[in-house]
C-alpha cells in the first residue's frame, strides 16, 4: 500500500502550494486514478512517491516503509515508472531498454533476456520482431507498450504511471486500456495512475482521487464519483454525459431480472457485459428487453430499458 | 563483417599513404620532373617517411591532450556542480583558439625549452575548442525526456553519464575530434619553428633556402596525412552510426 499523509509542497519562487495537506491511500493490488486539471498537483504528487520531488512536509510510505529511508536511486529501481513521453533510450534496442532496471539490479544476462521476452509477450509485441528494433522504428502505440514493459521489468510491486497512454490515437488508447486491464488483473500491482481524462480514470481505476489546486476534492469508486460528485467542479469533470459513462462501469448483472420475459430467441447479451453494451443491443434490436446469457449460453434472466433505469434510480452503496 | 566494411577503404588509403611516403626515390623523380634543373629536391635531414613519424608524434600527443581536456571540461560544465563554470570555460577556450599558436610557441619556449614540448602545448590548447564545443552540444542535445527517464529508472548520475549521455552524444563528439585532429595536422607544421620537426621542417627549409621543391615535399606530405586521417575518422563515424543501426536491420 502507498500511504500519502498530510503531504505539502511549495515550489521555490511560487506563492501557492503545488500540493497542500494531501492524504490518501493506494491499497495493495489496486489502481488509484489521480485526476484533475493541468497544474492541480497530480504529477507532483506522483513524483514525490519516487522522490523525484521532495515534499516540504508530510510522509509517504510504501508498505509501511518511509520512502525517505532509501536512497532515491534504490527506491526508484523498485518502483515501475511509465510516462507520457515514454523516454526510451534512442541508442538502445527495445530489449536493452526493457532490460535497463534488471541491469541496474545486476541480474545476470540470461535472466534479463528471458524476462525481456516474457514482457514483450505480455504487452503484445512479438519478441522475434521487436526485440532488436530501435525507438525510431516504433509507432506511438508500440513505444508506449515498450514503456509499460520497461516499467514492469524488475517486477516491482508498485507502479507509477503519468498519463502513459495520452500521446496515442483514441483507437490505440482503447486497445492499450484493455490490455492494461488484462495485465493488471493478472499481476495485481499497486498502481498510482495520473490522468486528466475522466474516461480513462473510470476505465482503469478501482478508485478515483480528484484533485484541484493541490488539494483533494473527492475520492471514491469511479461510479460513485460520477453519480455523486461533491461539487460542480467534479461534476463538470465528469461531463454532461456522466450518466452515460456510468453505463460502462456497471455490469449487466446489476440490472438483471428473473424470470426472463424476453423469450430465448433473438439478440441477447452476455452476463459479463456492461450495461452500456446491453443498452446498445436493446437500441439496435428495437426491443424493450433482451435475454442475458451466461458463459455456457444458458439464459439466466433478462435486462430491459426499465430495469436499467431502475438500477440508476437505486442509491449506490 | 559489415562493421569492418566502412573502415576497409580508409585503412587501405592509410597504407597507400605510408607506401608512397616511404618511396624516397620516387619523390626525387616526381619533384625533379616538376622542377627541372633544380638540384635541391628533398629535405636533406630526414626522409619523407621519417617526417611522417615526427609529424604523427606531434599530432597524436597533442590531439590526445586536446580530446582529454575537451571531453573532461565538456562533461564538467554540463554537470550541476560545473554549471557555474560554463561561461568561464567557454571564454577561455575561445581565447585559446584565437590566440595565434606561433605566439604560444614563443611564449612557451622560455618555460619549456625548444622542441616537442612547447609545440605540443600550443597545439593541444589550440585543439581543445572543437572537442569541447561538440562535447557540450552533444550532451545538451540528449532529449530531456530521455534524461528524465534515466533518473526515474534509478540510474545514478555517473551511470546516466556513461550509459546514456556520452553514448548518445558520441557521434557529435567524434565530429569535433575529427575537426580538431585535421586542423592540428596543418597547424603542427608551425612546430618546426620551435625545432619540433615534422612537415614544417621541409616547408621552412624550402622557404629559407629558396628551394620550392622541398617546400612542396612538406606540403604534399601534410595534405596527404590530413586527407588520410579525415578518411579514417569518416570510417570510424560511419562504423559508430552503423553499429547503432546494425541490430535493427539484421532481421
Amino acid at each position: 500500500m502507498i500511504a500519502i499523509r498530510n503531504v505539502s509542497k511549495v515550489y521555490e519562487g511560487t506563492k501557492n502550494p503545488a500540493v497542500r495537506d494531501l492524504s490518501f491511500d493506494v491499497p495493495t493490488g489496486e489502481v488509484v486514478a489521480l485526476i484533475g486539471p493541468s497544474g492541480c498537483g497530480k504529477s507532483t504528487t506522483m513524483r514525490m512517491v519516487n522522490r523525484l520531488v521532495e515534499p516540504d512536509s508530510g510522509t509517504i510510505s510504501i508498505d509501511g516503509e518511509d520512502v525517505r529511508s532509501l536512497r532515491p536511486e534504490t527506491l526508484r529501481r523498485h518502483i515501475g515508472y511509465a510516462i507520457q513521453g515514454v523516454g526510451l533510450f534512442p541508442h538502445w534496442t527495445v530489449a536493452q531498454n526493457i532490460g535497463v532496471v534488471p541491469g541496474l539490479l545486476q541480474w545476470d544476462r540470461t535472466r534479463i533476456a528471458e524476462r525481456t521476452h516474457e514482457l514483450l509477450d505480455l504487452v503484445g509485441l512479438d519478441p522475434a520482431v521487436y526485440a532488436d528494433k530501435h525507438h525510431d522504428e516504433l509507432s506511438g502505440g508500440e513505444a508506449q507498450r515498450v514503456g509499460v514493459a520497461r516499467a514492469l521489468a524488475a517486477d516491482p510491486p508498485v507502479l507509477l504511471m503519468d498519463e502513459p497512454f495520452s500521446a496515442v490515437d483514441p483507437l490505440t488508447r482503447d486497445r492499450l486500456h484493455a490490455e492494461f486491464r488484462k495485465i493488471q488483473s493478472a499481476l495485481r500491482k499497486t498502481v498510482l495512475f495520473v490522468t486528466h481524462d475522466m474516461d480513462e480514470a473510470a476505465q482503469l481505476g478501482d478508485r478515483i482521487v480528484v484533485m484541484r489546486d493541490g488539494g483533494l476534492v473527492q475520492q471514491d469508486t469511479p461510479e460513485r464519483v460520477l453519480a455523486y460528485p461533491v461539487d460542480d467542479f467534479v461534476a463538470s469533470f465528469g461531463g454532461t454525459e456522466r450518466a452515460l459513462r456510468r453505463l460502462s462501469l456497471a455490469p449487466v448483472t446489476e440490472a438483471l431480472y428473473t424470470p426472463n420475459t424476453a423469450g430465448a430467441e433473438g439478440p441477447s447479451v452476455a452476463s459479463t457485459a456492461s450495461l452500456r453494451e446491453a443498452l446498445a443491443i436493446i437500441l439496435k434490436a428495437g426491443l424493450p428487453s433482451i435475454p442475458v446469457r451466461d458463459g455456457d449460453g444458458a439464459v439466466v434472466g433478462a435486462v430491459s430499458v426499465e430495469s436499467i433505469v431502475e438500477r440508476f434510480r437505486r442509491p449506490l452503496t | 563483417m559489415s562493421r569492418i566494411r566502412h573502415l576497409a577503404a580508409p585503412v587501405a588509403a592509410a597504407a597507400a599513404y605510408l607506401v608512397i611516403a616511404a618511396a624516397t626515390p620516387a619523390w626525387r623523380q616526381v619533384l625533379g620532373a616538376v622542377f627541372p634543373g633544380e638540384s635541391r629536391l628533398l629535405y636533406p635531414d630526414a626522409t619523407p617517411l621519417a617526417l611522417v613519424w615526427q609529424h604523427l608524434e606531434l599530432v597524436l600527443i597533442s590531439s590526445a591532450l586536446s580530446v582529454a581536456a575537451g571531453l573532461a571540461l565538456g562533461v564538467f560544465v554540463t554537470r550541476p556542480a560545473g554549471a557555474d563554470f560554463y561561461g568561464v570555460v567557454a571564454d577561455l577556450t575561445n581565447l585559446g583558439q584565437t590566440f595565434p599558436p606561433v605566439a604560444v610557441f614563443t611564449l612557451a619556449v622560455p618555460l619549456l625549452g625548444f622542441g616537442l614540448r612547447p609545440t605540443v602545448l600550443a597545439l593541444a590548447l589550440y585543439g581543445v575548442l572543437p572537442v569541447l564545443r561538440n562535447t557540450i552540444s552533444g550532451i545538451e542535445g540528449v532529449p530531456a525526456d530521455v534524461l528524465e527517464s534515466a533518473s526515474e529508472l534509478g540510474m545514478r548520475p555517473w551511470q546516466r553519464l556513461l550509459r546514456v549521455e556520452l553514448p548518445i552524444a558520441l557521434p557529435v563528439i567524434m565530429a569535433g575530434v575529427r575537426v580538431s585532429v585535421i586542423v592540428n595536422v596543418a597547424t603542427a607544421t608551425i612546430g618546426a619553428i620551435a625545432g619540433a620537426g615534422g612537415f614544417g621542417a621541409p616547408i621552412i627549409n624550402g622557404l629559407v633556402n629558396l628551394a620550392p621543391a622541398i617546400t612542396l615535399e612538406g606540403a604534399l606530405l601534410a595534405a596527404g596525412l590530413a586527407l588520410t586521417l579525415d578518411a579514417l575518422f569518416g570510417g570510424v563515424e560511419r562504423t559508430i552510426a552503423h553499429r547503432e543501426r546494425a541490430a535493427a536491420t539484421a532481421r
